[in-house]
C-alpha cells in the first residue's frame, strides 16, 4: 500500500497579538508574525499520512554556538577546497525541527555462514645450509579449517531515524547523526516557539523502506559481530521484522547556506542542534589538486634535471 | 513504581519513561495524546508581562525575552535510582566476629599456626550494599566455539536459540564491594525479608546509594542478563565441556527490575602489622569471603621435606639395584 505524501496547504492566520494576517508556510508548523515577530504554532487538522509528533528533542545549541562552530569547521577543511568556500558568507541560519520516524522493531533472521577455526602444524621441509649441505628442518604455521554454521537471530532494533522531511535527505540526516535519545522530551508545542518547525512531507511508507533498510545494515554489522571462530566469511541472512512501530520525533537541526559565488547556489551546511556535529562536506577543486599535482611533477623533473647537470 | 506495561516485551515501564527501555516501544499513553482536533494556534505568553515567549537553546527551557522570567523547565526524567527495600540483618555483630574466628582457624595448613590468636579484629562494620534484582523471560540467540565435534582445530562453532527464564537474579551495583564479593555473598540472601524501610541503623552503618542513572543502570541491567545467560548456556545448552566466543542476544520480555539493598559485615584484621579484609553476609554468616596470609616458612618446609624424600628413595632405590 502506497499512501500519498501528505501536503499541508499554506494557511492564514490573524496574529494573536497585533492582529496582523501570518502566512504559514506549506509543511511548516510555525510562523512569525512580519510586524511584531511574535511565535506562532499551528497545529494543522488532523489529516490521512500525516502523524502528529509525538517527540520533540530540543535545540541545546543556540544560533551563536552553532554559527562559531560552523565557521571553525569551514576554517578547518583541507587547502583543496574550490576557492572562495573559506572566504564565503553564511546566509539564512535557521534552527528548523526536522520531521523524522523514529522506528523500532523485532527482527528475526535465518543465517549461514563459513566459520574459520584456526590451529598449528609442524611443517617438515628441506633447505640448503650456508655451506651448501641440504638438511631438513621444521617449522609451525597456522591454517584455518572452514566449517558451515547456520543459526537463528532474534532481538529488537531501537533507535532506528529515517527522515521525513523532502528537503533534507536519509544520508543528510545520517551526518549529523547520532542524536542522543536519552533527552527525549513528549511534544508541546512551546518547546518550538520562535523555531522553524516541519510538517513531514514523505509518505509514511516511504519512510519505512528507508527504515527497514537502514535496520537491515545495522544487523548485518552485528551480525557480523556475533559470528564465533577465529574469522567468519560469508554471511547471508534473510532478515524479517514484527512488531514495528514508529513515532514522529522533531529533531533540532541547524541549517546554513554557505554562498562563495555570485552565480553559484550556495552549499548547505548542517548541526546537530543537540551536540553540534557537522554534516556535509565541501567541494574540492579539481583545478588545485592537478596543480599541486603538476608542481611535484615540475619539481621532480627540475631534481632530475640538476642531478643529471652536475653528475 | 510501576505504572503500566509495555504493549509489546510486557515489561514494567516505569514513572516518567517515554519509551521501554527494553524493545524501544512508546506507551499507548504517549501515542494516542490528540495533538490538534481543528486547528489550533498557540502563541505562548509570560504571565508576567504578557509578551509572546519563546524556547531558548541555551537554558533549555521557554524563556521571556523581556522580563527573562523562566516559564516552563520541564525536567528530563533521568533520575538517579532510588533503594526501594532493604534486606535486615540477621548475622549480629558477635556472630559476625566468631564467625570470622572460626574462618581463620579453618583455613588450612598453610596459614600461619597463630594466625587465629594473633590476629586481632581492627574494623568491623555494617554495610547495605546497593543491588538490581531482575525477573525476565528471554528468547536468547547464541553462537559460540567448543571443543565438541571439533576437527583439525580444537575449537567448532555452534549456534541455537534457548527459552530463559529468570528469577530474582541479583546485579550489584555495589562501589564497597567488588563484584566478586557481591556474587560471593548473594546466595545467602533471603529477598522476602525485604522491608520498604530501614529499621534504626547503627551510626557506624554505611548506607550504599545507587550512583548511577537510570539510563546507565539499564546498560548494566543489560549487561548482567547477558552474563547470566551466557553462564547458564555453557552449563546446559552449548555442547562440549571448553567454550570460548560465546555471543549472547536476547529477545526480553517481561524485565521487571526491583532496587534493593543487601545487608553485608566488612571488617578488617590486622595480623603481624598487615591489614587483611573479609566481608561476611548479613544473612548467612557461613558466607563469606576475604584475604589471610600464607605461611611461607610452612610452605617451604613442605617443598624442603618432598625433596628430601625424593632424594632418599633415590638413594634407596641406587642402594638396592
Amino acid at each position: 500500500m502506497t499512501s500519498p505524501a501528505p501536503h499541508s496547504p499554506a494557511l492564514e492566520i490573524s496574529c494573536t497579538t497585533c492582529g496582523a494576517r501570518v502566512v504559514v508556510e506549506e509543511d511548516l508548523r510555525t510562523a512569525e508574525c512580519p510586524y511584531c515577530a511574535s511565535p506562532h504554532v499551528v497545529e494543522r487538522p488532523p489529516q490521512a499520512g500525516r502523524p502528529d509528533p509525538v517527540f520533540v528533542l530540543a535545540f541545546t545549541l543556540d544560533r551563536d554556538a552553532a554559527t562559531s562552530i560552523v565557521k571553525s569547521w569551514i576554517k578547518n577543511r583541507g587547502p583543496f577546497v574550490r576557492s572562495g568556500l573559506k572566504e564565503g558568507v553564511l546566509e539564512r541560519t535557521r534552527g528548523v525541527y526536522l520531521p523524522s520516524y523514529l522506528y523500532g522493531a523485532r527482527a528475526h533472521a535465518n543465517y549461514t555462514a563459513k566459520i574459520g577455526e584456526n590451529y598449528t602444524v609442524t611443517v617438515t621441509y628441506t633447505t640448503t645450509d650456508s655451506k651448501g649441505r641440504s638438511v631438513t628442518r621444521t617449522r609451525t604455521e597456522t591454517r584455518t579449517e572452514w566449517r558451515d554454521l547456520a543459526g537463528r537471530y532474534e532481538r529488537y532494533v531501537t533507535d532506528t531515524l529515517v527522515t521525513a522531511s523532502k528537503g533534507i535527505g536519509n544520508a543528510e540526516l545520517e551526518s549529523v547523526e547520532p542524536f542522543d535519545l536519552r533527552a527525549l522530551r513528549r511534544y508541546s508545542p512551546d518547546l518550538l516557539a520562535g523555531w522553524i518547525a516541519e510538517e513531514p512531507s514523505l509518505a509514511g511508507e516511504e519512510c519505512r523502506r528507508t527504515a527497514q533498510a537502514e535496520m537491515r545494515e545495522d544487523i548485518g554489522v552485528d551480525l557480523a559481530a556475533f559470528m564465533p571462530g577465529d574469522s567468519s566469511t560469508n554471511i547471508r541472512s534473510d532478515v524479517t521484522f514484527s512488531d514495528e512501530v514508529s513515532h514522529l520525533v522533531l529533531l533540532p537541526v541547524w541549517v546554513f547556506a554557505l554562498r562563495f559565488s555570485a552565480d553559484k547556489d550556495p552549499i548547505r551546511i548542517l548541526i546537530n542542534g543537540q551536540n553540534g556535529q557537522v554534516g556535509g562536506r565541501l567541494p574540492t577543486s579539481w583545478a588545485k589538486i592537478g596543480g599541486a599535482i603538476l608542481f611535484i611533477l615540475l619539481a621532480l623533473a627540475a631534481i632530475f634535471v640538476a642531478v643529471g647537470l652536475f653528475s | 513504581m510501576n505504572e503500566a506495561t509495555c504493549s509489546r516485551c510486557e515489561s514494567p515501564l516505569e514513572a516518567g519513561d517515554l519509551r521501554c527501555a527494553v524493545c524501544g516501544n512508546v506507551p499507548e499513553r504517549l501515542v494516542t495524546q490528540v495533538v490538534s482536533e481543528g486547528m489550533e494556534q498557540t502563541v505562548l505568553r509570560c504571565g508576567q508581562c504578557g509578551a509572546a515567549t519563546r524556547y531558548d537553546a541555551r537554558s533549555e527551557s521557554v524563556r521571556c525575552p523581556f522580563c527573562s522570567g523562566e516559564l516552563k523547565s520541564e525536567e528530563l526524567t533521568d533520575p538517579v535510582e532510588q533503594t526501594e527495600a532493604y534486606l535486615p540483618f540477621t548475622v549480629d555483630r558477635e556472630g559476625a566476629r566468631a564467625a570470622l574466628r572460626s574462618w581463620l582457624g579453618n583455613l588450612g595448613f598453610f596459614r600461619p599456626s597463630d594466625l587465629k590468636s594473633a590476629a586481632r579484629i581492627e574494623d568491623l562494620r555494617p554495610l547495605w550494599w546497593a543491588g538490581w534484582v531482575f525477573d525476565a523471560q528471554a528468547l536468547v540467540s547464541w553462537t559460540a566455539d567448543s571443543n565438541a565435534g571439533a576437527g583439525s582445530s580444537d575449537w567448532a562453532p555452534h549456534s541455537g536459540q534457548a527459552d530463559m527464564v529468570f528469577d530474582d537474579v541479583l546485579i550489584s551495583a555495589s562501589r564497597g564491594l567488588t563484584d566478586k564479593e557481591a556474587y560471593t555473598l548473594s546466595p545467602s540472601y533471603s529477598l522476602t525479608t525485604a522491608l520498604p524501610e530501614l529499621e534504626a541503623p547503627s551510626d557506624d552503618a554505611t548506607l550504599e546509594a545507587f550512583d548511577v542513572q537510570r539510563s546507565q543502570a539499564r546498560a548494566r541491567i543489560t549487561d548482567g542478563i547477558r552474563r547470566a545467560a551466557a553462564s547458564r548456556l555453557q552449563e546446559n545448552h552449548i555442547p562440549g565441556s571448553r567454550f570460548r566466543n560465546i555471543h549472547v542476544r536476547a529477545l526480553l520480555t517481561g524485565l521487571d527490575t526491583r532496587r534493593m539493598a543487601f545487608p553485608a559485615w566488612v571488617m578488617a584484621y590486622r595480623y603481624e602489622h598487615k591489614l587483611f579484609r573479609v566481608v561476611i553476609s548479613g544473612q548467612d554468616a557461613r558466607v563469606m569471603m576475604g584475604k589471610a596470609p600464607i605461611s611461607w616458612a610452612k610452605i617451604l618446609m613442605v617443598v624442603a621435606g618432598v625433596i628430601i624424600a625424593g632424594l632418599a628413595l633415590g638413594l634407596l632405590a641406587v642402594l638396592f639395584s
